[in-house]
């Protein structure tokens, strides 16, 4: 299976934003990251795996504080290990709950803001809380905040910058349903901008809804990366499976099973469920077929292209 | 300095419980200055400067360093909060020279009013013989080598507090009693020096092992050494709760 430092030589575009090349990291006898490689650019990426998969340990060597066993993390071309100045242009969200609960919300981003040496950071500070609607709460202080609302103050305070690149690790964490979609295209227009945004997340759906391309890292290593749709279509081991409906179904279910790149159809009430270990020439070969037949094809779906389907046969691998 | 990280120290500080603990700590020097007042007394100048050596130059000073100079980058690290100030693009050695001036200024501002207030109600009816200016200058000098080397404590251990507690009451308390030769590393014997150096009492009333000039230099060694590796350590801070 490719991975994205076959498909995205590291280094090789100017685009490139965050670079890891063979990158472990150790705490004493425990590998965390074992040899990852992967170059990113602007665009939303997903840091996905299970807890203890080593995701936060990759997201802190980006931010610079974890310095690599071995190998090297650029961040915009320099090193991010021992290099303060790279914050000019990146924000950092921690998992971490914890604030400052004797100030306000407004007060802690104003904190950041200064703390960045804007030139107005009073603006800033409004421009970013209103990013994240929190304006009705900017006057409370921290320590009455919900976790959801700490956590969107938080993201306030690592893009009242407007940072380049943006690197949040579980964000979504302790958000309600609301907050989450909220957040979510707050990103996404961060995304349409130009900027690199990597998030970890252990959470399927949430990586799912917001991200195409992923990292996915199992027992710390990266097992995959980029577009997952593409990489459930390498995965040619495990069969794909679609949803066919037609004028006729139970008649192209016969047509479809003599074809070689079949070897399963099973007859729905409504629809055919076809399994196939050939995802291109499964669907050049179904329409071909039902035209031949004189069968109407209404829908052509791949049922298991989901994340959630790669997710689990790396897992498993 | 970084006026931002100077401010927010200060303002941890000011909504923390250990305000009410200095304070408690500085009312301590001041209390038993009065009940020493209630006694009869043969030489009131010889026994208020062992009082001041005794209880705040061996006791409320180091501790009161101990308790502001541990926690003033330590809890936020304890708690998660230092990478707010990390992860941003602020030289280290600026967070940590605002992070030592604030606290220098919250230390202080407790032990040498106590150290005046103590020291003036234990010599009063006699000449003061410059023990209290003594003592004052020596507790600030104190103040600032001490929470430079507890800011550095606070960088290199989590157990920073104990490590402390171990450095005053074992180091200065017992093996610098016990060994002369190790004085040289004891930021209590500087403050003594510096103490002796001002105050004009004679040498059988009090008398410091290492020299005024040399206690100063030491003292001003100690602070700049500690703050520099301070800066190191913090340039190389790593976060520790990953996954």
């Amino acid at each position: 299976m490719k991975t994205a430092s076959e498909t995205q030589p590291a280094g090789s575009s100017p685009a490139v934003t965050i670079e890891a090349v063979n990158v472990s990291h150790w705490y004493g006898n425990v590998v965390a990251v074992n040899d990852v490689s992967f170059s990113l650019g602007p665009g939303i990426t997903g840091l996905l795996g299970p807890n203890g998969a080593g995701k936060s340990t990759i997201l802190h060597m980006a931010a610079g504080f974890l310095r690599p066993s071995k190998g090297t993390v650029r961040i915009a071309g320099e090193g991010a290990w021992q290099n303060h100045e790279m914050y000019a242009s990146v924000g950092f969200v921690p998992e971490r709950e914890a604030v400052y609960p004797f100030l306000t919300g407004y007060q802690f981003v104003l904190l950041n803001a200064r703390l960045y040496g804007l030139s107005d950071p009073a603006d800033a500070t409004r421009r970013a809380i209103r990013a994240v609607a929190m304006e009705a709460a900017q006057e409370r202080r921290l320590g009455g905040y919900s976790k959801g609302m700490k956590q969107r103050l938080k993201v306030a305070a690592a893009i009242v910058h407007d940072p380049q690149i943006l690197l949040l690790d579980e964000p979504f964490n302790g958000t309600d349903p609301a907050q989450r979609l909220q957040m979510m295209d707050l990103l996404r227009r961060m995304a349409d901008e130009g900027r690199t945004i990597v998030f970890s997340s252990h959470i399927l759906d949430e990586v799912e809804r917001l991200a195409r391309n992923v990292l996915v890292i199992v027992a710390g290593r990266l097992v995959a990366s980029g577009d997952f749709r593409a990489i459930r279509r390498l995965m040619t081991d495990r069969p794909h499976t679609f949803t066919v409906q037609s004028s006729n179904n139970r008649r192209l279910a016969v047509a479809l099973v003599a074809d070689e790149s079949v070897f399963g159809v099973e007859l729905g009430d409504e629809h055919l469920t076809v399994r196939t270990s050939q995802f291109a020439d499964f669907t050049r070969a179904a329409p071909r077929i039902a035209r031949a037949e004189g069968i109407t094809l209404h829908e052509l779906l791949p049922t298991d292209e989901s994340l959630e389907s790669v997710f689990s046969y790396l897992v498993k691998r | 300095m970084n006026a931002t990280v100077f401010t927010l120290t200060l303002r941890q500080f000011a909504g923390q419980r250990r305000s009410l603990l200095m304070f408690g700590l500085a009312l301590i020097p001041v209390a038993l200055a009065i009940i020493f007042r209630l006694g009869e007394h043969l030489d009131q100048q010889e026994e208020t400067a062992n009082f001041l050596a005794n209880v705040v130059i061996t006791l409320i000073l180091p501790l009161a360093c101990l308790i502001i100079g541990t926690s003033a980058l330590g809890s936020e690290i304890e708690d998660g909060t230092a990478v707010y100030i990390l992860a941003k693009p602020v030289p280290r050695r600026e967070i940590i020279a605002a992070k030592f001036a604030a606290s220098v200024l919250i230390a202080a501002a407790f032990v040498v009013p106590a150290t005046v207030v103590s020291g003036l109600i234990g010599l009063q009816g006699v000449s003061e013989e410059g023990i209290v200016t003594g003592f004052a200058i020596a507790t600030l000098v104190g103040v600032f080598a001490y929470t430079a080397v507890f800011i550095l404590l606070s960088l290199a251990t989590s157990r920073a507090l104990l490590f402390g507690l171990a450095y005053v009451f074992i180091w200065e308390g017992l093996i610098t009693e016990l060994f002369s030769g190790t004085r040289f590393l004891s930021i209590r014997q500087y403050c003594l020096g510096i103490a002796d150096f001002f105050a004009t009492v004679s040498e059988q009333e009090f008398e410091a092992t290492i020299g005024g000039p040399e206690a100063f230099i030491l003292a001003a060694v100690a602070a700049a050494g500690a703050l520099f590796l301070a800066v190191r350590r913090l340039e190389s801070f790593e976060l520790t709760n990953t996954d």
